[in-house]
C-alpha cells in the first residue's frame, strides 16, 4: 500500500478538496431552509449567580452548539421551535424550549452526581462514569494561576500518582513519573499528546492556552498507546473556540524568583582553621572573604503575559493566542525567553462533516549558564581568593587547582534557541447517526540551534588579580549545532455508537503511522573574536575548522481496536487492543500486542441502593492491562561501526580507520508492563465530599538495561543494553476532595492525595546488578540496582562513627584479631566490616535507601469570599533518600567545606560521631553522603481579587482580576544541600552534584477580559 | 446533497482510511549516519587502523576505552619506580600517589583504567582478525595486517601480563552479551604461562609475515618490531638463547643503528629514526592534533610559587633526586633527559632547547621534569595545532638501544661477556662516557642494569625491571618506600571487575 504511506500529502489534498466540495453543498442545502432567529443570553450557577464560563449550548437534535464565553454569556442560532440543551460539568442539564425567545438566560443547579463529566481517553472521549481505568482530569486554569513556564510543573501535587520532580532550571521540563519508576534506561518520561500530537517535550506549550489535562495512569487505560503508554499518557486538550461576539483576554504575571534555599560554606577564617587543622600547614584567612555561591547567585526576574481572542460562528470557530514568557532564572547570565502563538480552528461544514485544525508556533531563546563546572567549583573554591576586582578576576586554580566559578559562567557563552511548530488538523465524516469516521494528521517540526562561545583568556594579569594556574583559554572557539527533526502522525479512526435498548455500545477501530527523522549538523572553529556581531563560524580561522553530522530515522505502525460496553449505566465493561510495529526493533521482535480489559460497576444505580443517602455515586472497578516501552535509540540492536579512530603512519595527516567498540544484543525486544489496577470511585453528601482510591500492582519486565560486563569483552563503554530486568511498582493512591459554604457569600474546599509506591527490582534474569551513580575519582559507584531493592538504590559504605582515639582505632579489630582500619587517625571515619574479612573495601557496602519515594502527596484548599478568592496548594515527598554528591566530591585538602562541617567537626575529647575530623575529602561512598529526602512546602499560594461587574460595565470590559502569587514559599526538608528533588536516570538518581536549586517565585498579576 | 451520497463517499472514505495496512518496507528503517559491518567497504583494513589508533588510548578516569599510554600507564611505569615520583602538589590526584606509595587499593581509578584500556585493544584486535579472516583481499595483504594486528595484540598481553600477572585470556570477539557473561574465558585469570605463549604465538606470526623495516611503512608494525618484542619477552622468561638469537637477527638486519645524538631520540626530529624500533605516531586529524592524550600535559612543568607564567602542564611524573643521583658525571643522557628547574639565587631560569623559557623553582611547583615528554609549544619547532591534550609526541616503546642492552644481557649471562661488553659500550659512547670497566659476569649483570636504567629513563621500563630481575623489593624499600615482597610487584586487579565476574576472578596476593 505504497498509496497510505508514500502518498499521504497527495491523500491529504484530495481530502481538503471533498471538504470544500461539501462545504459548498451544505451551504446550498441551507440556503433553502427558512432563516433560524438569533438567542443570546448568560448563564450563571444556580447559588452563586456568578456567570459560569465552558457551559455547552446545543441545540437539540442538530450539531449546532456553542460555548458560553467568560462571563456566561452565549449567542446561537436556531429555529424558533427549537430546543436548547445546556450542559456544563459539574451541573444538571436544562433543556429549555426556544418557543421564539431571543433572549434566554438559565441558571444551572450544581450536580451532584459529578461523574458525568466527559473525560479524554486517547482517540476519544467518555463520560467519566463510564471510565473502567484509572485517569484524572486537572482543569488548565488550576495550571495556569502559577507563574511556572510548564504545565508538567504545574501538575505537582495535583494528582495521586503523578509524581513531579521539579527543576529549578530556566527553560527545562522536570521530570515526570506515573505511578512509581518501572523502566531504567529506555526513557523513563510519559508519554505527552497534545491535540492528538504524540510528543515528549510540552515546554513549547503556553500553559493559559489549555483546557484540561487528562493523566492515563494504569495500564488499562493507556494500553490504547501500547508501545508507547507504559510509563503514562498526559493528554493536554488546548482551548477551542466558542460562538459568540469576541472576547479578547489578558493574563499576565511578574515577579521575582529566588533560591529556596541555600548552602552555606565557611568563610575565610573557619576555612583557614579547617584547612589548617586538615593539612597541618597554616592557611592565613588574609582579608578577603569570598561567599562564591552569592557571586554567582542573584534574585532573578519573571514575566509571562499572554493575550487570547476567541470567538466564532456556528460554521466556524477560532481560538487565537500569544504568550511571551522570560525567566532570568537565578544563576548569573542566565535568561530563558519563550513566545508562543496559537491558532485554533473548527469549521462545521455540515451535519455530516466537520474539520478542524490546531497549531501552535514557539520560539525559544536561551542563555544558559555554564553550571556543570561553577557549581562543583563554587563549593570548592577558597573562600580566602577575592572573586573579581574590577575586570580581574581572582585567580583559584594557582591557588588549588579549582577554576574561578565567576569566570566558568563568564567566559561561556551558551545559547540556545529553538523553533517548533506542532500541529494537527482533522476531518470527521459522520454519515450516519451512529457512524464516525476521522482522518487526523499531526505534525511536530523542531528546529534547534546552539551556539556556544568560548572567549580567549589567559592566565596572566591581563584577566586575573594574580598569574598562573590551569584556568585559561589560549584560543577562542565557537560551536554552532543545528538540530531538525519531523515528526508526523496519521491516524485513521471509525467510532461506532450506538445505543439498543439498555445496552450502550461505542466501538473504535483504526490505525496510525507515524514516523521520525532528524538531521544534526555542526560547526567549529577556534579563534573567531570576541565581538558579540562576530560570532559567525566564518570569522573563524580556517585551519581549525572541524564540523560533523548525523541523522536518525524511526517509523511505527500501529493497529488500535476498543470497544465500551454500558449495560443500563450500571454495568461497564471495555477491552482495547493495540498492536503496534517499530522500525526500532530486530525484524522478529518487530511487532507488539498490548490489548487491556476494564470492568467498572455503578453500585448507585442498583434499585438497592435508592434507599440510602450518603452516596450520590459509587462505583467499582478493576482492570488488568499490558503495555510496552519502545524508546531506545535507534541503534540499539545492529552492531555499527565507530569512525574516524584515525592513525597517522609516519606523521601528518592521519589515515581514517574505525572500531566496533560495542556489542550489541541482537534480540532486543520491548519492555513489558502488566498492570492491574482496582479502584473505588464516590462522590457522597450531595456532592460535597468525593473521592477516589486505587490500588496498582505493575510489574514490568524484560527491561532494556545496561548491564555492565566485564572491560576484556572489550566493550568500550563496558555496557550492553539488553532486556535484563524486572521491576515493580505497587502501590495506593487516595484522592479526597470536599467542598462547601460557609454562607452564599463564602465558599471553601480541601482536597488531598496521597500516593504510596513501594519500588522494587524483582528479577535481573540473570544480569549482574547495576552500578551506577559514580562521584568523583575516589567513589566510581555509589548505587546498586539489585534483587528486592529499589532501582538505584544506594550501596555505600555504613559509618558507625568517628575514631576518638588512637586506642579506638587499634582496638577496632576482626573476631580473628585483624586491625580492621589500621592506617586510620583518630577523627576519621569508623566503617562496619560488613564481610567481617578484617578490612573495609568495597565488598563491605551495604544498601542505604533510595530516591524512590514511599509517599508523596499534595494537598489543596481554596476560599472565595464575594470578590476575594484564595488558594494555596501543598506537595510533599517521605521516605527516599538523597546523595550528597558535591560533598563527596570534594576531593583536594584546600577545598572549601560547608560551615556546618567547619563548625561540627570533630576535634579531639569532642565526642563528635557523625561529622569527621578536619580532613582533605576524597573519602570513600558511605552513609556519610546519605541524607534524608523527605521534604514538604506550599507549592503555591495564591490570593486573587476580582473586580465588582458594576464597576466594570462603565468602562466596557467584562472582567478584572488582580492577584498576588507565590510559588514555593516554605520548604521543609532535612537535607543540607540545595535541593532534595534531583533528577536522574533510574539507576543514578538523587545525587546531587550540579543541581540547579528550587526557586521561589513572588509575582503579581492581572487578567482582564474585554 | 442526499444522505445516501454522503454514505457512499463515506463507504469509499471508510475503505482507504481502514485498509492501511503495513507495508513492511515502511518499519524496515536502515540506521542513519551509522556504517555497519555490512555497509562499510573497507572494513577490515579500517579495523586495522583502529587497532593502531587505541595506541593512543588514555582516559583514566572512567571514560570509554580506558588507558594504554596516558596517565595511568605512566603511573604503573614511571612514578611506581625509583625513576620518578608522583610529582604536582601533594594533595593533587592521591590515587596517584597511592601507585607511588605502593597503597595501591583495587578501587584505584587508574589502575581500572589500565585494564579497561588493553583489554579495550585486545577486543579491537580481535575484531579486526575476524574481519580479516572473512575480507576479500589478496592473501599477502591479509596476512601482513594480520601480522600487524598480532604485533600490537602480543605488546598488549605483555604489558598486562607484567601489571597484574595473571590476566583472561581473551583471543575471540564474544557473540553477545550472554557470551561475554558466561565464557570462563573472559571470567577467569589464565596462568601466566598461557599468556606468555599467547604474546609468543602472536610474535612469532608477525615475525613470519611482516616485512622489514625499510619495506614495512613509518610507523607500522614490522619483523624487527616483532623480533626485538619476542626478544624482550623472552628476556623476562630468561630464555637467553632465545634472546640472544632475536636480538642477533635485530642487530644483523641492516636497519637500525643508533643515533648520534642522544638528546634527538624522543623529540620530533628523532621521529620514526633509525635507533626507533616501534613508537605511537602523532600527526594531524580533522584539522587537530592526533597523538596518546595528556602524555605530554601530565609531565608537563607546572606552575607553583609566585606563578605568573603559562605552565606546560600538570607536572606529574617527575625525575627523582635518586635518579638525578645516579647518572655518572659527563654522562649526555642527563640533561637530555630531566629538566632542571633553576634554584640559583640569579633567577635566570631554564631555557629549553627551542627557547622557551621556564621561570626559577619560585614559581614553578617540582625541581625536577621529564625532558622526554616536553613538546615544543612553538609550532615552528614540532608541529602543533594547540590541543594541549594531543601534543604531537610519539611515545617511543622500543628502541635499538633498548635491543643492544638486551643483547649484552642474553651474551653475558651465557658466558660471553666480550660481546656483551662490546654491545653495552656501544651505548656507553653514545653518552659520551668512558668503556665499561665490569668484567666479572656479576659485575657486568650489574652494569648492564645500572644502564639499562640510565639509558631508558623515564621510558616505562624501570620498575618492569626491577620485577624481573628480583630486585624490586630490595631497591624499592631503600628508597624508602612501604614496597611488600610478594605483593607489590603486581598492581591489584580492579574490584569492579571482580566483582563483574560474579567473585570468578581472583585477586592477586596481599591486595
Amino acid at each position: 500500500m505504497d498509496y497510505i504511506f508514500l502518498g499521504w500529502r497527495t491523500k491529504w489534498v484530495i481530502n481538503l478538496v471533498l471538504c470544500l466540495v461539501f462545504y459548498s453543498f451544505i451551504n446550498l442545502a441551507w440556503a433553502r431552509h427558512a432563516p433560524p432567529i438569533r438567542i443570546t443570553g448568560k448563564v450563571t450557577d444556580g447559588a452563586t449567580t456568578v456567570g459560569l464560563p465552558g457551559v455547552t449550548v446545543q441545540v437539540k437534535g442538530t450539531n449546532t452548539g456553542t460555548v458560553t464565553d467568560a462571563n456566561g454569556a452565549f449567542s446561537i442560532q436556531a429555529d424558533d421551535t427549537a430546543t436548547l440543551i445546556v450542559s456544563s460539568i459539574g451541573y444538571q442539564k436544562q433543556e429549555i424550549a426556544v418557543n421564539g425567545q431571543t433572549t434566554i438566560n438559565v441558571s444551572l443547579q450544581e450536580d451532584t452526581r459529578s461523574l458525568t463529566e466527559v473525560v479524554v481517553i486517547g482517540y476519544g472521549t467518555q463520560r467519566k462514569a463510564d471510565v473502567t481505568g484509572a485517569t484524572v482530569t486537572i482543569k488548565g486554569e488550576e495550571l495556569a494561576k502559577q507563574p511556572v513556564l510548564t504545565a508538567t510543573q504545574a501538575l505537582q501535587g495535583k494528582a495521586a500518582g503523578v509524581q513531579i520532580i521539579s527543576s529549578g532550571q530556566p527553560g527545562t521540563s522536570p521530570t515526570i513519573r506515573i505511578r512509581g519508576t518501572s523502566t531504567a534506561l529506555a526513557g523513563t518520561a510519559a508519554l505527552f499528546v497534545v491535540d492528538g500530537v504524540l510528543t515528549d517535550d510540552i515546554s513549547n506549550i503556553n500553559t493559559a492556552d489549555i483546557t484540561n489535562i487528562d493523566v492515563l495512569k494504569d495500564a488499562s487505560a493507556t494500553a490504547i498507546y501500547g508501545a508507547r503508554g507504559a510509563n503514562g499518557v498526559v493528554i493536554i486538550t488546548t482551548k477551542k473556540g466558542t460562538t459568540g461576539k469576541m472576547t479578547v483576554n489578558y493574563s499576565g504575571n511578574a515577579g521575582f524568583r529566588m533560591p529556596a534555599s541555600l548552602v552555606r560554606m565557611a568563610n575565610a577564617t573557619e576555612y583557614a582553621n579547617y584547612v589548617s587543622a586538615a593539612s597541618g600547614n597554616v592557611v592565613n584567612p588574609g582579608t578577603t572573604s569570598t561567599d562564591w555561591y552569592g557571586q554567582i547567585i542573584r534574585n532573578g526576574f519573571q514575566q509571562n503575559h499572554g493575550l487570547s481572542v476567541n470567538g466564532g460562528t456556528d460554521k466556524a470557530t477560532y481560538f487565537l493566542s500569544a504568550g511571551y514568557f522570560t525567566d532570568q532564572g537565578i544563576v548569573i547570565d542566565n535568561i530563558y525567553k519563550r513566545f508562543t502563538l496559537r491558532a485554533n480552528n473548527d469549521f462545521t461544514f455540515s451535519k455530516y462533516v466537520k474539520a478542524g485544525i490546531s497549531a501552535s508556533y514557539s520560539n525559544g531563546d536561551n542563555q544558559i549558564a555554564n553550571l556543570n563546572s561553577a557549581y562543583n567549583d563554587a563549593y570548592r573554591a577558597a573562600p580566602i581568593i577575592p572573586s573579581k576586582a574590577g575586570t580581574k578576576y581572582g585567580n583559584t586554580s594557582v591557588y588549588q587547582n579549582v577554576g574561578n566559578p565567576i569566570m566558568d559562567i563568564e567566559k561561556n557563552n551558551n545559547k540556545a534557541t529553538d523553533n517548533r511548530l506542532l500541529g494537527s488538523a482533522y476531518l470527521d465524516i459522520k454519515p450516519i447517526e451512529w457512524l464516525t469516521l476521522r482522518s487526523e494528521m499531526g505534525g511536530d517540526w523542531l528546529n534547534q540551534n546552539s551556539r556556544v562561545y568560548n572567549y580567549q583568556f589567559n592566565n596572566d594579569t591581563t584577566s586575573f588579580i594574580t598569574p598562573g594556574g590551569n584556568q585559561r583559554n589560549p584560543n577562542s572557539n565557537l560551536t554552532f549545532e543545528n538540530t531538525r527533526t519531523f515528526h508526523w502522525t496519521w491516524n485513521n479512526l471509525a467510532t461506532f455508537s450506538k445505543k439498543f435498548d439498555k445496552h450502550n455500545l461505542t466501538v473504535l477501530v483504526g490505525t496510525t503511522a507515524e514516523q521520525y527523522t532528524q538531521v544534526k549538523f555542526s560547526a567549529f572553529r577556534k579563534d573567531v573574536p570576541a565581538a558579540q556581531n562576530l560570532w559567525y563560524i566564518g570569522t573563524g580561522n580556517a585551519n581549525t575548522s572541524t564540523n560533523d553530522g548525523t541523522g536518525d530515522k524511526y517509523t511505527r505502525n500501529s493497529y488500535i481496536g476498543r470497544v465500551n460496553y454500558n449495560f443500563n449505566d450500571k454495568y461497564l465493561l471495555t477491552a482495547t487492543l493495540r498492536a503496534d510495529g517499530s522500525s526500532r526493533f530486530p525484524s522478529r521482535n518487530r511487532w507488539g500486542y498490548f490489548p487491556s480489559v476494564g470492568a467498572g460497576w455503578l453500585l448507585t444505580s442498583e434499585p438497592f441502593m435508592q434507599s440510602q443517602q450518603i452516596f450520590d455515586i459509587l462505583k467499582l472497578r478493576a482492570s488488568w492491562g499490558r503495555v510496552g516501552n519502545d524508546r531506545i535509540p535507534s541503534d540499539s540492536y545492529t552492531v555499527t561501526v565507530q569512525p574516524n579512530l584515525a592513525y597517522p603512519f609516519g606523521g601528518g595527516i592521519a589515515t581514517p580507520g574505525s572500531a566496533i567498540t560495542q556489542i550489541k544484543d541482537p534480540n532486543l525486544k520491548w519492555e513489558t508492563t502488566e498492570e492491574a489496577d482496582l479502584g473505588v470511585e464516590f462522590s457522597a453528601l450531595n456532592g460535597r465530599l468525593s473521592g477516589e482510591v486505587n490500588y496498582y500492582n505493575k510489574k514490568a519486565r524484560d527491561l532494556l538495561i545496561n548491564v555492565k560486563v566485564p572491560s576484556v569483552t572489550g566493550d568500550a563503554d563496558g555496557v550492553v543494553l539488553t532486556n535484563a530486568a524486572s521491576i515493580q511498582n505497587q502501590g495506593l493512591e487516595v484522592t479526597l476532595n470536599w467542598r462547601g459554604k460557609i454562607t452564599n457569600n463564602i465558599s471553601y474546599r480541601v482536597g488531598a492525595n496521597a500516593t504510596l509506591n513501594q519500588n522494587k527490582v524483582i528479577g535481573l534474569n540473570g544480569g549482574q546488578p547495576i552500578l551506577d551513580g559514580g562521584v568523583g575519582a575516589n567513589q566510581q559507584y555509589t548505587t546498586r540496582t539489585d534483587n528486592g531493592q529499589p532501582v538505584g538504590s544506594f550501596y555505600v559504605l555504613q559509618v558507625l562513627g568517628v575514631f576518638q582515639t588512637a586506642d579506638e582505632v587499634a582496638n577496632y579489630k576482626s573476631a580473628t584479631g585483624q586491625v580492621i582500619q589500621p592506617s586510620a587517625n583518630p577523627g576519621d571515619f569508623k566503617y562496619q566490616d560488613t564481610n567481617g574479612d578484617g578490612k573495609i573495601d568495597d565488598n563491605d557496602r551495604v544498601f542505604a535507601g533510595s530516591y524512590q519515594p514511599k509517599a508523596y502527596f499534595g494537598l489543596n484548599a481554596g476560599l472565595t469570599w464575594k470578590g476575594l478568592d484564595f488558594s494555596v496548594d501543598f506537595y510533599g515527598n517521605v521516605g527516599n533518600q538523597v546523595y550528597n554528591g558535591k560533598r563527596g566530591f570534594r576531593q583536594n585538602q584546600l577545598d572549601n567545606v560547608e560551615r556546618s562541617m567547619a563548625y561540627g567537626r570533630w576535634s579531639p575529647g569532642s565526642g563528635i560521631q557523625n561529622e569527621p575530623g578536619a580532613n582533605s575529602g576524597n573519602l570513600p561512598a558511605s552513609t556519610y553522603f546519605v541524607e534524608s529526602g523527605s521534604f514538604v512546602r506550599i507549592n503555591n499560594a495564591t490570593l486573587g481579587y476580582k473586580l465588582p461587574d458594576k464597576l466594570l460595565e462603565k468602562v466596557r470590559i467584562s472582567s478584572v482580576r488582580v492577584f498576588v502569587t507565590a510559588q514555593n514559599i516554605l520548604t521543609i526538608k532535612k537535607y543540607s544541600g540545595f535541593t532534595a528533588e534531583l533528577s536522574g536516570n533510574p539507576t543514578n538518581q538523587g545525587i546531587e552534584l550540579n543541581a540547579y536549586p528550587t526557586t521561589q517565585t513572588y509575582a503579581l498579576g492581572l487578567n482582564v477580559g474585554f | 446533497m442526499k444522505r445516501t451520497t454522503y454514505i457512499s463517499l463515506s463507504i469509499g472514505f471508510t475503505a482507504v482510511l481502514l485498509t492501511a495496512s503495513c507495508q513492511k518496507s515502511f518499519l524496515d528503517v536502515p540506521i542513519q549516519g551509522q556504517a555497519t559491518t555490512a555497509t562499510d567497504p573497507n572494513l577490515a583494513v579500517n579495523l586495522v587502523t583502529g587497532v593502531y589508533n587505541s595506541l593512543y588510548n588514555s582516559e583514566a578516569f572512567g571514560g570509554a576505552g580506558g588507558d594504554i599510554h596516558g596517565i595511568s600507564f605512566i603511573a604503573a611505569t614511571n612514578i611506581i619506580s625509583d625513576d620518578a615520583d608522583k610529582g604536582s602538589f601533594d594533595g593533587d590526584q592521591p590515587s596517584l600517589k597511592d601507585i607511588d606509595n605502593f597503597t595501591t587499593t583495587p578501587t584505584n581509578n587508574f589502575v581500572a583504567a589500565l585494564w579497561n584500556g588493553y583489554y579495550s585493544g585486545i577486543a579491537r584486535a580481535n575484531q579486526a582478525l575476524a574481519a580479516l579472516q572473512t575480507a576479500s583481499i589478496d592473501a599477502s595483504t591479509k596476512s601482513r595486517l594480520m601480522g600487524e594486528v598480532r604485533f600490537i595484540r602480543g605488546y598488549y598481553y605483555f604489558n598486562l601480563v607484567r601489571f597484574f600477572g595473571k590476566v583472561p585470556k581473551v583471543v575471540r570477539v564474544p557473540n553477545d552479551a550472554q557470551d561475554a557473561n558466561t565464557d570462563p574465558a573472559f571470567q577467569t585469570r589464565a596462568p601466566v604461562d598461557t599468556i606468555y605463549n599467547v604474546i609468543t604465538q602472536d610474535l612469532q606470526y608477525a615475525i613470519s609475515n611482516l616485512p622489514l623495516r625499510a619495506q614495512a611503512g613509518a610507523g607500522h608494525a614490522n619483523k624487527g618490531a616483532a623480533q626485538a618484542l619476542l626478544a624482550k619477552t623472552y628476556l623476562y622468561r630468561k630464555n637467553w638463547q632465545q634472546v640472544q638469537a632475536l636480538t642477533q637477527e635485530v642487530i644483523n638486519s641492516g636497519q637500525y643503528a643508533l643515533l648520534p645524538d642522544y638528546s634527538i631520540i624522543w623529540r620530533y626530529a628523532g621521529n620514526n629514526s633509525s635507533e626507533s624500533i616501534f613508537e605511537t605516531q602523532s600527526g594531524t586529524f580533522n584539522n587537530g592534533d592526533i597523538a596518546v592524550g595528556g602524555y605530554c600535559t601530565w609531565q608537563g612543568p607546572r606552575v607553583g610559587g609566585k606563578g605568573g607564567w603559562t605552565d606546560l602542564g600538570f607536572g606529574f611524573d617527575t625525575p627523582s633526586a635518586d635518579l638525578v643521583n645516579a647518572y655518572e658525571s659527563g654522562d649526555k643522557r642527563k640533561p637530555a633527559t630531566i629538566i632542571f628547574i633553576d634554584t640559583s639565587p640569579q633567577h635566570k631560569g631554564t631555557v629549553l632547547y627551542d627557547g622557551f623559557r621556564i621561570p626559577s623553582a619560585d614559581s614553578v611547583q617540582n625541581l625536577y621534569y621529564n625532558y622526554k615528554a616536553y613538546a615544543s609549544e612553538n609550532p615552528n619547532v614540532e608541529p602543533y595545532l594547540g590541543n594541549r591534550d594531543k601534543k604531537q609526541k610519539n611515545v617511543r616503546l622500543l628502541r635499538y638501544a633498548d635491543v643492544l642492552l638486551m643483547a649484552a644481557e642474553a651474551s653475558n649471562e651465557l658466558g660471553q661477556s666480550a660481546q656483551a661488553i662490546t654491545y653495552l659500550n656501544m651505548v656507553r659512547n653514545r653518552a659520551g662516557l668512558t668503556a665499561t670497566k665490569a668484567a666479572s659476569q656479576t659485575d657486568l649483570k650489574q652494569a648492564i642494569w645500572k644502564e639499562r636504567r640510565i639509558e631508558l629513563a623515564m621510558e616505562h621500563d624501570r620498575f618492569f625491571d626491577l620485577v624481573r630481575t628480583g630486585r624490586a623489593a630490595q631497591v624499592m624499600q631503600a628508597a624508602g618506600k612501604n614496597f611488600v615482597a610478594g605483593k607489590n610487584e603486581l598492581l591489584p586487579v580492579p574490584s569492579l571487575q571482580i566483582q563483574l565476574s560474579g567473585g570468578q576472578l581472583d585477586q592477586n596476593p596481599g591486595y
